[in-house]
């Protein structure tokens, strides 16, 4: 499976959660086959909630890791 | 009337101000749908407009919605499948089913509710109706309802043997939350055990009456001797001559208690079955032809009428004697309940169920109450007045049946006719419909 990968560090909302679904958008197609997942980097604590809450609305599985300094949130196709 | 062609300077202002106004506009609606989607609106210090039709959010914002648009078509879908597939199970579950609201009105029951405790009302007329109402006949809920219980407790609530319409139910009943956890109702499923509580019922049945057969045989044994030693003497005695009128007369009451004394351990005997049944194949119309036409004097004398109703049906294995000993009791307690019914009417019907030949004995006499009907095959039971009957018929004819692997029951039908029957297990198949 390809992994995308995308860093916003440095980042505020909105522009977090336009960036990340300009980019779920692009790759729609690979992410809704189960062929890519996007990996995205943000250190904007309110993009841990804005984005969920919009990618699960459209259908895809979200997770949430706190790694040292920043968020990792990985998306892909719901199981 | 002449057009006036707009100066050049302040045709540049209006552009300008138009473009303002433009460029508020789509800010603006560039934040309504941030708002929309749980983020925060755009900051112009941090987005110039160049930068902003630059990233072209209103696409991105639209694509996502037409994905989200593609998602709740999607889950909509799965929604109304999976809807589907439980209404087929809620409606072909072997048990019934059925939700209430807090108040008690009934939402939703399924096909087996609706057959056993719904009658004759159709959807429209039970929805929104009071569960007591409809499901158990009452104008208010019963004392121990464990439908109110699950109301007040919030909890699950078991409950054995619940007569509802003349029907034993086991119910368990569940609470139905929403999400925050707020009772929306309660879903009551009922299993019908009325046929394994009459198996049970019959287990005791013949448990009793196999403890009383032993004793019954015991005591007719020894009581048979004397009983006959009695009756001979006495007819010795009456064979005597010189004998008073008066003398004579008491010696015949002995011989005619001693006789009924002989008759009634006569029925022990029968009762408790010393003798062994020989089972041939038999033919149950043949053995209801025999008995009516054996009664028809006594039945014509009290003037009442017979319906035959006589199936094609398969032999069976059994002791015709036995069978036509349980034929004559059934009738003759027909007739007796008949002595008050003017009009008075018997129907014998046999027909096949399963692996059965089912027999049935109906009149439309004096219905047997309630009450009464769990002892009716009880020995010693009877209705009859004293010196008619010592209680030991039908008790017999349960055990013969039992003996031949079948069933009997009484029940009243629909509070109009009163209905015993038997059921024989069939010998064989051949030529017969199934």
């Amino acid at each position: 499976m390809e992994t995308i990968s995308l860093d916003i560090r440095g980042q505020i909302c909105p522009a977090c959660l336009l960036i990340t679904l300009r980019e779920i958008n692009t790759y729609k197609t690979e992410l809704r086959a189960g062929n890519a997942c996007l990996v995205i980097r943000t250190d904007h604590r309110d993009a841990t909630r804005t984005i969920p809450g919009t990618v699960c609305a459209m259908g895809y599985d979200i997770t949430v890791t706190n790694r040292k300094g920043y968020y990792e949130i990985t998306i892909g196709c719901r199981k | 009337m002449s057009r006036r062609a707009p100066e050049r300077s302040g045709g540049k202002e209006d552009l300008m101000k138009s473009n303002e106004r433009l460029k508020r506009y789509i800010r603006e609606k560039v934040n309504q749908l941030l708002s929309m989607m749980g983020t925060r609106p755009l900051d112009p210090a941090e987005l110039d407009d160049n930068s902003l039709l630059g990233i072209d959010p209103i696409g991105i914002i639209a694509d996502s919605f037409g994905q989200i648009l593609e998602h709740l078509e999607d889950t909509n879908r799965k929604l109304i499948s999976t809807k589907d597939q439980l209404q087929a199970v809620f409606e072909t579950a072997g048990v019934c089913i059925s939700i209430v609201d807090p108040d008690l009105r009934i939402i939703n029951c399924n096909e087996m509710q609706r057959k056993l405790l719904v009658s004759d009302l159709n959807e429209k007329q039970f929805v929104g109706r009071y569960c007591y109402e409809v499901y158990c006949g009452n104008d208010s809920p019963a004392l121990y309802c464990p439908a109110i219980e699950t109301i007040e407790t919030g909890r699950p609530v078991f409950i054995r043997d619940i007569k509802k319409k003349g029907r034993y139910f086991q119910i368990v009943t569940s609470p139905l939350k929403d999400r925050e956890g707020v009772l929306q109702g309660v879903v009551e499923v009922s299993i019908d055990v009325t046929e394994k509580k009459r198996a049970e019922e019959g287990m005791r049945q013949a448990e009793k009456l196999s403890a009383i057969g032993l004793l019954g045989a015991g005591v007719a044994h020894e009581i048979n001797t004397p009983l006959g030693n009695i009756l001979g003497y006495a007819k010795m005695l009456l064979r005597e001559e010189g004998l008073t009128g008066e003398q004579k007369e008491k010696l015949q009451v002995i011989i005619e208690q001693a006789k009924r004394g002989s008759e009634i351990t006569k029925g022990l005997l029968n009762f408790s079955r010393q003798s062994n049944p020989s089972f041939r194949m038999v033919s149950l119309n043949d053995c209801v032809q025999k008995v009516l036409y054996v009664l028809s004097a006594q039945i014509e004398r009290q003037g009442i009428g017979v319906i035959k109703k006589l199936g094609a049906v398969p032999p069976v294995k059994a002791d015709s004697f036995q069978i036509e000993q349980v034929l004559n009791n059934l009738v003759i307690n027909a007739v007796h309940a008949l002595r008050q019914t003017p009009g008075g009417l018997i129907t014998v019907e046999t027909r096949r169920v399963g692996d059965f030949v089912e027999t049935k004995i109906i009149d439309n006499g004096e219905e047997i109450p309630e009450n009464v009907l769990p002892m009716i095959f009880d020995p010693f039971f009877t209705t009859k007045p004293v010196g008619e009957g010592i209680g030991l018929g039908l008790s017999i004819c349960s055990g013969i049946i039992r003996d031949h692997g079948g069933a009997i029951r009484a029940e009243n039908d629909k509070g109009q006719r009163t209905v015993f029957s038997f059921t024989v297990p069939v010998a064989s198949n051949d030529g017969f419909p199934q």
